[in-house]
């Protein structure tokens, strides 16, 4: 073993160490405050400090934020807005990464007239914001008699995502050698066949990207929840504002950071399970062969 | 069977024109190598024949077929890359048999032609890795398994020895020269490497500039070159190139101090040419030490050679000094050679001697 020396070179370590446990404090200290906020019951935050651990531990407002809570002028809790959630982000997560997927590779590999100019024009579709396209998709969504449906709500997150996808898996399949699609055309393979055999396989990192991104866009959008569901379309977002804004009596602090934290919940567990291949992907490049 | 004619092939990317009208007639059976500096276009046209690029004009007949608007899976061809290409998600074998997947093979037949071209090329033992666990000349085999598993009517390689180490190169080279006896299909193969073009060609076929230069068997090409670019482009070391005046027809040669007149062949044309100034080529190994028994040769002069540096290959040493101001490389044994300096005594060869008219580095003949 080697004894600790004050070396430059440690002194320097230490000064980093101390700077990046002060700047993790401060990130996680909100998380810390609303987890044991709402351990807390009522009276506990009415007269306690706000740091400190919950003296009695109750999941009172985890229940309560769940299935009773009022959003507005029912009383149902968080759950239905969460199955809500889950039934926007699902089919338009693997909508969009799949069609993503296939521009990607038609963009980067099969090359044709004006290919470049479409991969541009699509690129610009990242840096629209959202508030400028609310009126006319407000005014599409009625004319395909989509308005207030979750239907509705998948297809606008699809169309947002697809500029976001494809630039993903163009970026990555750019990096795959032209040579592997050169060798499978004269084995006689063909669009379809490369894409499947060659391409998927290859793809494992850049999908968990494009999931992760699109997941995580498409949970947390606040925006388009709120413009485009009807009153039992809303996403977990919407009713989260509405649980925080609609108070009965006093507020209750507690049962607002709990269904904070139920809101994040997916999100944080996507990260947590897939984490490691987002670091991994996004710097991802060639394949060696 | 495997014949190929190209006939006026022109191709350009926008408006570079990349091939200009080539035409060449490949046997059924040959080794034909096509060689030139980078960027002679040597690649597009392996590509053209392969169909992986569009002709702008001419026309490929492969096997008495024109073949010019057929997709490649529909020209009956093979080919290994450069980069082998190996599909880096499969297991060797399922690399090897993909294109008999694709052109929907029995499982049973796939298994077969696995067997047989894997011992074929002692890759028997790999068929489950993945290329990632393969050395370079391992991948370079499964490349050519892969090419040899559906039995094409031609094949075609593309570099496919300039990734691999230098004592590997070799080795390689001289299994694919057996293969193509044992096999016997015709094989349009593309390198830079002038020894790989001699060692392995039926004929080779020199490019430069999208231009067909040359072609012939290894021996003309070497040894009748019909121009300069060719005859700079084959040989190691190069062949020697000195500006000469010409007088009475013969050059005049200034080395050592001292000046000498070379007696020439092919003096006829010299003077047919009528000009007063001609490139003398002649080859290294016409330069030796004093060979102790010379026949008898009109054409073997003795020079004196202030040798400027030497550079010993093992099996001879390589001797540089200049004639004319014009650097001159000499081919000497290693006893000679290692020694040898200020006013060395050089014999002269200028039988096989070539000359090109400075202008237009075209032979003079």
């Amino acid at each position: 073993m080697n004894s600790f020396k004050l070396t430059k070179y440690n002194i320097g370590r230490t000064f980093i160490y101390l700077i990046l446990i002060f700047f993790a404090f401060i990130y996680l200290a909100p998380l810390y405050v609303m987890f044991t906020t709402s351990l807390k019951d009522i009276e506990e935050i009415r007269s306690g400090n706000l740091m400190a651990l919950p003296i009695d531990p109750t999941f009172y407002a985890w229940k309560k934020a769940w299935s009773s809570a009022c959003t507005g002028s029912d009383c149902n809790g968080l759950a239905p807005y969460f199955w809500n959630s889950v039934r926007i982000v699902f089919p338009a997560v693997i909508i969009s990464t799949i069609v993503g997927a296939f521009n990607g590779y038609s963009l980067a590999k099969w090359k044709f007239k004006g290919s470049e100019f479409l991969f541009g024009a699509l690129l610009f579709g990242c840096f629209i914001p959202f508030q400028v396209i609310l009126l006319p998709m407000a005014k599409l969504l009625g004319m395909l008699g989509l308005a207030n449906t979750v239907t509705g709500l998948v297809l606008v997150h699809v169309i947002y995502g697809v500029a976001f996808t494809t630039l993903f898996f163009r970026n990555y399949y750019v990096g795959i050698p032209t040579e592997l699609v050169r060798a499978a055309k004269l084995d006689g393979a063909g669009f379809f066949a490369i894409f499947r055999h060659i391409f998927i396989p290859l793809s494992t990192p850049i999908f968990v990207v494009t999931i992760i991104w699109q997941f995580t866009q498409i949970w947390n959008d606040f925006l388009f929840g709120v413009v485009y569901s009807g009153s039992g379309t809303q996403p977990i977002t919407v009713a989260l504002n509405n649980l925080v804004n609609t108070s009965v009596g006093g507020k209750e602090y507690n049962v607002d950071m709990a269904a904070a934290i139920i809101a994040a919940l997916p999100t944080l567990a996507v990260y947590v399970i897939a984490g490691k291949y987002f670091v991994r992907g996004l710097t991802a490049g060639a394949v060696k062969g | 069977m495997g014949s190929i004619s190209l006939n006026g092939i022109n191709k350009s990317f926008g408006s570079t024109e990349v091939l200009k009208n080539i035409n060449l007639d490949i046997k059924d059976g040959e080794f034909l190598i096509l060689i030139g500096p980078s960027g002679c276009g040597k690649s597009t046209l392996m590509n053209l024949i392969a169909g992986l690029e569009e002709l702008n004009s001419g026309e490929i007949i492969i096997d008495g077929k024109d073949v010019s608007g057929e997709s490649p899976k529909d020209r009956d061809i093979a080919m290994v890359f450069q980069s082998y290409a190996l599909y880096p998600t499969m297991s060797v074998a399922r690399n090897i048999c993909f294109g008999l997947e694709m052109n929907k093979v029995p499982k049973d037949e796939q298994a077969s032609i696995l067997k047989r071209v894997s011992e074929l090329l002692q890759i028997d033992h790999l068929l489950d890795r993945k290329p990632g666990q393969l050395s370079g000349g391992q991948r370079q085999r499964v490349a050519m398994g892969r090419a040899l598993a559906r039995s094409p009517k031609v094949f075609l390689f593309d570099e496919p020895l300039s990734n691999l180490d230098a004592k590997l190169r070799v080795e390689m080279r001289t299994e694919i020269k057996k293969l193509h006896k044992r096999i016997g299909t015709t094989i349009v193969y593309v390198t830079h490497d002038q020894i790989e073009a001699m060692t392995l060609a039926d004929r080779i076929a020199v490019l430069k500039d999208g231009k067909l230069q040359q072609i012939g068997t290894p021996y003309e090409i070497y040894n009748d070159p019909v121009s300069h670019f060719v005859a700079d482009f084959m040989g190691s070391p190069g062949m020697n190139f000195i500006e000469c005046i010409v007088k009475d027809q013969n050059l005049i040669i200034e080395s050592g101090g001292q000046k000498y007149e070379l007696i020439i062949p092919c003096t006829e044309a010299l003077i047919k040419s009528n000009l007063d100034v001609v490139l003398l080529g002649i080859r290294p190994e016409m330069l030796t030490e004093i060979q102790p028994s010379v026949a008898d040769n009109s054409f073997v002069q003795k020079i004196k050679f202030d040798v400027e540096v030497i550079e010993p290959m093992g099996a001879d040493t390589v001797a540089i000094g200049q004639w004319n101001e014009n650097e001159v490389m000499a081919r000497l044994s290693p006893e000679s050679g290692n020694s040898a300096g200020k006013g060395f005594e050089l014999q002269v060869d200028t039988s096989k001697a070539i000359l090109f008219d400075p202008n237009s580095g075209l032979r003079i003949r």
